[in-house]
């Protein structure tokens, strides 16, 4: 499922320092980004274009239209890319902790990197393929793999280090840098293989977390924490809550054994029976509807007592 | 929640926490389906922007239509896309019928890979709905898909599993929220359907896990989660990490007769005296503007 807005919370180390200078980077970036596209839609106007039968023009104008969107996500990704080598090289990026004014050079070029990046990630992320997210973060230098799904929650892109197989939850945060006061600490995150983030969870800078780690729901790491292996984590911040026993095979009959689905069917049959009645007419679920309708209203007249 | 369970020769295999919704892995294989749906959602538009369009004379007519045309292609190329995900959906399902159960998150199980291409096809149409500035268009894929939704039930800003959800009349599902039918554990992926009754309210930016059963007029506040097969009672206020119950919920009970409307602008204010027992010579020591005026009119008597 895609993630609606309100989900897209977004990065909490936004770029602070606005200055004007800095969005003729983004200008230029968006600019250039559109010109392939446009070369592109040229070549196909001149190869199926014709006034008198125009149907194959039509017939794969949206195959085109596909095709168009992917490379203006991709040629915007470049473009920040050689912008960002360029950048790179007059201050390459650091960790550690700076101060929070223009005047510390780390600070400044830290804003100009989230500034030249922040097109492309944010169409990349608006793309409903998760592969464009994963070819955008391994661009821009974040050590992914193909078998991670990094593109439902927010990801930072630079200082983090990912395994394979990792799942990180709906709208939970990864991030590598953070504004405290008015100091910006940056540190990198090491997340290993098979590790399982939960929904609304967030990593903090410097967090390492090792293999086989579940980081509950609704939970929060702390600066430099380190999670050790097989260890389920829970909690504001997370501590050990149990060892993770959910990654050895054949487990499936052991599982359903703990679960009282009976106990609460009985309980509940009422509630099971009308989401499993399927078989019910048109007229009938119309007739139940109406008469649904006429208690709510008869509910709202009642005078209290 | 901080207490350590260790035990080598039993493992702890209740579930009392939650993760997320496993969400689709990447696999270029299921990217097929995508460029069949793309393309014939986009040539029904297509097929209403040669027929119609330049039936239009005159450049006068042609620029009033147009904002209403534009509108309306961007409507059919969204319902197209969703009816043909839908017809994919239905060839996939008579292949492989989805169910309720525990089964292994990996390459090879058939429930996965399914339950995979199942998400990769909805996710296009889903996509779409969610930045398409109509509310009501996500209620219809959703009921298209197979979710039983009604008109007055409201989750667009929410995220809400495809499959396995059961709403009821009225349901309001909060900013942010995750509504699950499916949450990965490990090396194990568990389905489990979710209820929701009538006139349930689900709080902004909380996690409800597969096999919640929410009862009717419940309230289950923001930023709480509930746990695996954790069921809700009828009338009560949850809240909480995992949720308990804070209080019964008497705002259902509010009838618009029993609310008084109070014209605060026109109320006449009264200020209330009071005394208060103490000794009459420490009565000083209260700085209270009512009572130095009392001590005052009482000198000059």
């Amino acid at each position: 499922m895609s993630v609606p807005c309100s989900l897209r919370v977004g990065p909490f180390t936004s770029n602070i320092l606005l200055k004007k200078r800095y969005i003729s980077f983004y200008f230029a970036i968006i600019w250039i980004s559109f010109i392939p596209v446009l070369m592109e839609f040229w070549f196909y106007w001149q190869l199926l274009w014709s006034d008198t039968n125009a149907l194959h023009f039509y017939l794969f104008l949206p195959l085109f239209g596909l095709l168009a969107y992917v490379s203006l996500v991709l040629s915007g990704i470049l473009v920040a890319k050689i912008f960002l080598i360029v950048i790179n090289v007059i201050h390459s990026p650091r960790e550690g902790v700076f101060e929070r004014t223009h005047k510390d050079k780390d600070y400044r070029y830290w804003n100009i990197r989230l500034i030249i990046k922040k097109y492309p990630i944010w169409i990349a992320h608006k793309f409903p393929f998760p592969f464009m997210d994963n070819i955008c973060l391994r661009l821009f230098g974040v050590k992914t793999s193909f078998s991670n799904s990094l593109f439902e929650g927010w990801v930072d892109t630079e200082f983090i280090e990912f395994g394979k197989n990792i799942i990180i939850g709906q709208a939970s945060i990864v991030q590598s840098s953070v504004i405290i006061g008015n100091l910006l600490i940056v540190k990198k995150v090491i997340i290993k293989d098979n590790v399982k983030i939960g929904a609304h969870s967030i990593v903090m800078p410097g967090t390492i977390i090792e293999e086989n780690c579940i980081l509950a729901a609704h939970s929060l790491t702390t600066v430099e924490q380190r999670l050790e292996k097989d260890w389920i984590y829970v909690g504001i911040p997370c501590e050990k809550y149990k060892i993770n026993a959910f990654n050895e095979d054949n487990l499936e009959e052991l599982i359903e054994l703990n679960i009282n689905v009976d106990g609460i069917r009985e309980k509940y049959e009422k509630l099971y029976e009308r989401g499993e009645r399927t078989q019910v007419g048109f007229l009938q679920r119309k007739k139940e509807k109406d008469e649904k309708i006429e208690q709510e209203k008869q509910r709202w007249q009642k005078v209290p007592t | 929640m901080t207490t350590e369970k260790q035990d080598s020769n039993k493992p702890d295999l209740t579930i009392d926490f939650i993760t997320s919704s496993s969400i689709g892995r990447i696999n270029f294989r299921f990217l097929l389906i995508y460029i069949p749906v793309f393309w014939l959602g986009g040539l029904t538009t297509m097929i209403y922007a040669v027929a119609f369009i330049p039936k239009l004379e005159g450049w006068v007519a042609s620029l009033f239509y147009l904002p209403a045309s534009i509108f309306f292609m961007i409507c059919l190329f969204i319902m197209g896309c969703v009816f043909f995900s839908k017809l994919l959906l239905v060839l996939i399902n008579l292949l492989h019928k989805p169910r309720e159960g525990i089964f292994k998150a990996e390459k090879g199980c058939k429930e996965f890979e399914f339950w995979q291409i199942r998400i990769q096809l909805k996710k296009i149409s889903v996509w779409l709905l969610n930045n398409c500035p109509l509310p009501w268009m996500d209620v219809l894929a959703f009921r298209w898909f197979g979710v039983k939704v009604d008109f007055s039930s409201h989750m667009i800003d929410a995220w809400v599993d495809t499959e396995f959800i059961d709403f009821g009349r009225k349901v309001m599902v909060g900013q942010g929220a995750v509504v699950m039918s499916s949450m990965i554990l490990g090396k194990y992926l568990i389905i489990k359907k979710v209820y929701l009754d009538d006139y349930t309210v689900v709080g902004g930016q909380t996690s409800v896990s597969p096999g919640t059963i929410i009862g009717r007029d419940t309230v289950l506040g923001a930023l709480s989660t509930t746990t695996f097969n954790q069921v809700l009672e009828q009338s009560w206020i949850y809240f909480g990490f995992p949720a308990k119950k804070l209080k019964a919920n008497k705002f259902a009970e509010v009838k618009p007769s029993s609310i008084k409307k109070i014209d605060v602008d026109n109320a006449i204010a009264y200020n209330v005296e009071f005394d208060i027992n103490i000794d009459e010579d420490k009565r000083d020591l209260i700085k209270d503007n009512n009572n130095v005026n009392k001590n005052n009119k009482s000198e000059e008597n």
